[in-house]
């Protein structure tokens, strides 16, 4: 978990003595390094694949890549923490669901039902945030519990059944495209990027979350009250998971019990994929908010390309674990490349 | 299983002969998509393959999502009709969310068949084919009861829960039990063991604790059927009596061992052969008729039963003989009361 | 920090868990005779068994700080081949046993080797070898599984040493003190907790923290391919879908246990404990018929009670430690 020595992980090291240029920090950073990988890997699967830049698989992508950021951010409020929300797909599920019921079964208008499930889901993630803060138990353990818990009510509740006949405004803006190209989903999650950086960067609220991430003794001595910040964190994250699930139901046109599998697990891959690649640290106090979003593009751009390119069926998967073992090794390889040069 | 899949290659040649349908290039790229991978759908390729020999289609490719995931699967079903696929058989991830993907396909001037499992009305695919699972699992747990003497204690075991199935097929156990007036009970349904070490873990720990309260087990899912085939066999009970599902060699055997009494057979390879054969023939004119016989079932009123049998010892080296009966029938009918081609 | 009181705290690791465990026995078999009949015995040691490999081979790089996410994808592969080996090229039990040890070490260097000389983070380098051997595995059985394991291996899995104990209850027992012994007495231990606890601190030290970590994920990879080949003989078939399910699981036992996830500190009679009652838990709800509906709100409910007993003291490690949650 303290695994400091992330892809990239030098330049903060590096910055406080040897003060780079802007531009030699850009070209050090992990976002360029995603930029790059993301140009090179859409190069070569346009080149080869002709059907890889049609507008309905530029859509798709872009919407998955939407959606996948969302998971992906929500993971990473709770990074900040130095701890993680292993349940983030079972509050994305049951916000989706309890969204669903508010419009089917209670009949409450889109426009009040989504801050709600939003609401909802922050609710859920305050739930995590007291448990942990008030025990001192790592956040593993209970969100681990809590996953289980807010699945199984979930399950109680609604039988496994789906909530099928939602408003067809719901459905009408999964497939609302802004241009030809540009997925709704994206658009969304690239506005909600910008909200992010926007509280880290330029927030007090922010700034706290990452110091008492960063190192929670020396923010509670310069008078952070790092508990309500953590609480503060995981509400975040309840609130952008809830969002990730209205973002699949909008997809979906419907709420769907399965549709992050079993336990919510099926989003802790994207959910922690696409921070990671991106430069967020594990052991917290640092995000990355575009290299999420960058991150998430790049698995996807990797997988559409490869199942594209009809490589045999049941290869795929080792094949896609290649190529991101590659694309990282490629980074370190200009990392080592660009200090050699000197150019840092 | 590789042994059933020889014998079904030849079943299938058996049953090119019989039809006459030979189209040369045909330019329907069929893709057969199940929900992940699982030895259920090994026969969907061979199907394919036979299909595009025998009648003549572009493609008949069968493409696995690599994992058990709705967005993996809509993921691939979105990259295939990029690529140029026009006709789609699908195993629905969900019942509900892979519709969405199915509406997809036919606003980009693709058709689509749910197979094996079926999408819930209101829905874009033309019909479903498939087992009904919620009368397979009744007629199964009817065979139990009739192997337990009509009375006593049944264990359900079933797959996972956000998979609407089961619900349908835990309320259809308990709907054969509840028709003998208390002479049968479900004493407990074990679900969310679609994987074989934790299916292994309960069901033991369930026999280890209840064995002699049970008097018979009905499983309606692949890997309870082998794991509790197995543990029956483990701890040598020929008492409890047991209904399978599907033809996983483990449970063949251990029907012709005596441990199980029998298992509901599906028919999947019946499942991807007809289907290509249909989805082909609706691109090339044929029209599905307004009369046609549909079934309907809990989620669709467009449904085809592709056959579910029931094989005991007696009919467990032959089996393949009456899937391959079945679904000369249901081919036959396509062509008579389903297509209407001019 | 106090050295010596922190040591002692440590040493008892294990007693929390070892409480939960032994009042969850109480509670169940009081209510329910059957828990305790050498069948169920049987059952459960064989659960526990396995599990206590897989929660093994996340423990060692839990000490050295990392995260191993392809143990279940190595354990995995290397069940499929042990079966594969064994009913297409006919090899004997051992040969494959063999075979099956070397392929999971060789997979587990190899991601330590990555991971030691990219000093890129264990979590996205275990991620891609997840992938790949999860990968690898699908392309060889096509989700088919290998039916052909021999009778001797399944009677491994499947009989008793004595009374109720089953045979695979002996590698269990020879690996975890094998493991308790290199973190309590070897130099390579040492060296893992060092790393764990602090990495440049162990560097500065002269410990040579590369080859240090390719060992660990080598010996990761060597229990996870253990645990794999001891599921082939228990579930009698070389299943795709083994490991599947280990992520969870291996990191829940090692850390009810009183591992810090962050490194530096394991316990092995603790990880046991962690099996137990994770086992005992599974088990109880199967036992007690709860409606399967309801059963993950228990099971989430009973890990926080598991979790709850022991709450106190790990809160007080975790601040000893200087860690935040």
């Amino acid at each position: 978990m303290t695994d400091l020595k992330l892809i990239g992980g030098e330049d903060t090291a590096f910055l406080p003595d040897a003060r780079p240029s802007l531009a030699q920090r850009l070209l050090f950073s992990n976002e360029f390094g995603l930029l790059l990988l993301i140009g090179l890997a859409i190069a070569i699967f346009s080149v080869s694949l002709p059907s890889f830049t049609s507008t309905f698989s530029l859509f798709t992508m872009g919407r998955q890549i939407g959606i996948d950021t969302m998971i992906g951010l929500a993971m990473m409020t709770v990074i900040v923490t130095g701890g993680l929300d292993l349940s983030v797909g079972a509050i994305g599920v049951c916000s989706a669901m309890f969204f669903g019921w508010m419009l089917q079964s209670a009949g409450l208008p889109v426009a009040l039902a989504i801050p709600l499930a939003i609401a909802f889901g922050a609710g859920l993630g305050f739930i995590n945030g007291v448990t942990i803060v008030r025990t001192g138990v790592h956040s593993f353990i209970i969100t681990l519990a809590s996953m289980s818990i807010f699945f199984g009510v979930m399950i109680f509740l609604s039988k496994a059944e789906a909530f099928n006949s939602l408003p067809p405004a719901v459905l009408g803006f999964g497939k609302l495209r802004i241009g030809t190209l540009v997925s709704s989903l994206l658009a969304l999650s690239l506005a909600t990027s910008v909200a992010l950086s926007i509280l880290y960067r330029f927030t007090s609220g922010g700034r706290r979350m990452l110091a008492a991430g960063a190192n929670p003794r020396a923010a509670e001595i310069s008078g952070v009250r790092t508990g309500r910040v953590f609480i503060a964190c995981h509400m975040l994250a309840g609130g952008l998971a809830a969002l990730a699930g209205l973002m699949v139901t909008a997809r979906t046109g419907a709420a769907v019990p399965a549709m992050a599998g079993h336990l919510g697990q099926d989003w802790l891959l994207p959910a922690f994929l696409a921070p990671v690649l991106g430069g967020t640290l594990l052991s917290g106090g640092r995000v990355a908010v575009f290299g999420t979003l960058l991150g998430a593009a790049l698995v996807n751009i990797i997988t559409s390309g490869l199942l594209q390119m009809r490589v045999g069926e049941f290869w795929i998967q080792a094949f896609l674990g290649m190529l991101l073992l590659a694309a990282v090794l490629a980074d370190r390889a200009r990392h080592t490349l660009l200090r050699r040069k000197g150019m840092i | 299983m590789r042994k059933t899949l020889s014998a079904l290659t030849f079943a299938s040649a058996a049953l090119a002969l019989a039809s006459t349908h030979a189209v040369a290039g045909s330019d329907t790229k069929v893709a057969l998509v199940p929900g992940g991978p699982h030895p259920y759908f090994a026969a969907w390729e061979q199907a394919g393959a036979d299909a595009v020999k025998d009648f003549g289609i572009g493609a008949g490719d069968y493409r696995v999502p690599q994992k058990w995931e709705l967005s993996q699967q809509t993921q691939l079903l979105e990259s295939l009709l990029s690529q140029g696929y026009n006709s789609f058989l699908i195993f629905p991830g969900d019942a509900v969310g892979t519709n969405t993907a199915v509406q997809e396909i036919t606003e980009n001037g693709g058709q689509a068949l749910a197979l094996a499992g079926c999408l819930k009305d209101p829905t874009p695919a033309l019909f479903c084919m498939g087992t009904d699972t919620g009368n397979s699992a009744y007629l199964g747990t009817k065979e139990l009861i009739k192997a337990m003497g009509g009375k006593g204690r049944i264990a359900h075991f079933t797959g996972f829960l956000v998979d609407p199935n089961t619900q349908l097929r835990i309320d259809a156990v308990k709907k054969a039990a509840d028709e003998t007036n208390g002479a049968v009970q479900v004493v407990q349904v074990i679900a969310d063991i679609d994987a074989p070490q934790p299916a292994e873990e309960k069901i033991n720990a369930y026999l280890a604790a209840h064995a002699n309260d049970v008097d018979g087990i009905i499983t309606t899912a692949w890997v309870p059927a082998v794991t509790a085939a197995n543990s029956l066999r483990k701890i040598g009970d020929k008492r409890i009596k047991m209904v399978g599902i599907d033809h996983d060699e483990v449970v063949l055997k251990a029907i012709k061992d005596g441990f199980v009494n029998g298992t509901m057979l599906q028919n999947p390879y019946g499942q991807g052969y007809i289907g290509s054969y249909v989805l082909d023939k609706l691109r090339s004119g044929c029209k599905i008729k307004d009369n046609a016989p549909w079934k309907s079932n809990a989620l669709t009123a467009k449904f085809v039963d592709s056959g579910t049998v029931f094989v005991d010892a007696s009919q467990v080296d032959t089996y393949v003989d009456a899937m391959r009966g079945i679904s000369k029938t249901l081919m036959a009918s396509m062509d008579k009361d389903f297509l209407s081609c001019n | 920090m106090g050295g010596h009181s922190l040591t002692r705290i440590f040493d008892n690791d294990w007693i929390g868990p070892a409480l939960v465990s032994a009042v969850a026995i109480a509670v169940i078999s009081f209510f329910q005779p059957s828990f305790l009949t050498p069948f169920n015995i049987f059952v459960l040691l064989s659960a526990i068994s396995v599990n206590m490999l897989v929660a093994l081979g996340q423990l060692v790089i839990i000490a050295v700080g990392q995260m191993n996410l392809a143990l279940g994808s190595i354990g995995g592969l290397v069940a499929i081949c042990f079966a594969a080996m064994m009913e297409l090229w006919g090899f004997p039990p051992v040969l494959a046993l063999a075979g099956g040890f070397l392929i999971g070490i060789l997979a587990g260097m190899a991601g330590g080797f990555v991971i030691a000389r990219t000093g890129i983070t264990a979590f996205i380098i275990t991620l891609a070898g997840l992938q790949i051997f999860k990968g690898i595995n699908l392309g060889i059985t096509k989700a088919q599984p290998f039916y052909g394991v021999p009778q001797s291996v399944k009677d491994f899995g499947n009989t008793s040493m004595f009374g109720p104990i089953p045979w695979l209850v002996l590698p269990m027992i020879i690996v975890s003190v094998a493991v308790w012994y290199l973190f309590a007495r070897l130099r390579i231990g040492r060296h893992i907790l060092a790393i764990g606890g602090n990495r440049s601190a162990a560097e500065l030290s002269g410990i040579d923290v590369n080859s240090t970590v390719i060992w660990a994920h080598g010996l990761s990879g060597l229990l996870a391919a253990a645990a794999g080949m001891m599921l082939v003989a228990r579930l009698q078939l070389g299943h795709p879908t083994i490991g599947d399910d280990w992520l969870i699981s291996s990191f829940a036992a090692p850390v009810i246990g009183g591992a810090v996830l962050s490194g530096g500190h394991v316990s092995v009679p603790g990880t046991f404990f962690g099996v137990v009652i994770i086992a005992i838990i599974t088990q109880a709800l199967v036992l007690f018929a709860i409606d399967p509906f309801v059963v993950q709100i228990v099971l989430g409910g009973l890990i926080l009670w598991a979790v709850g007993i022991n709450r106190l003291r790990e809160a007080r490690v975790a601040k000893a430690l200087g860690h935040s949650t």
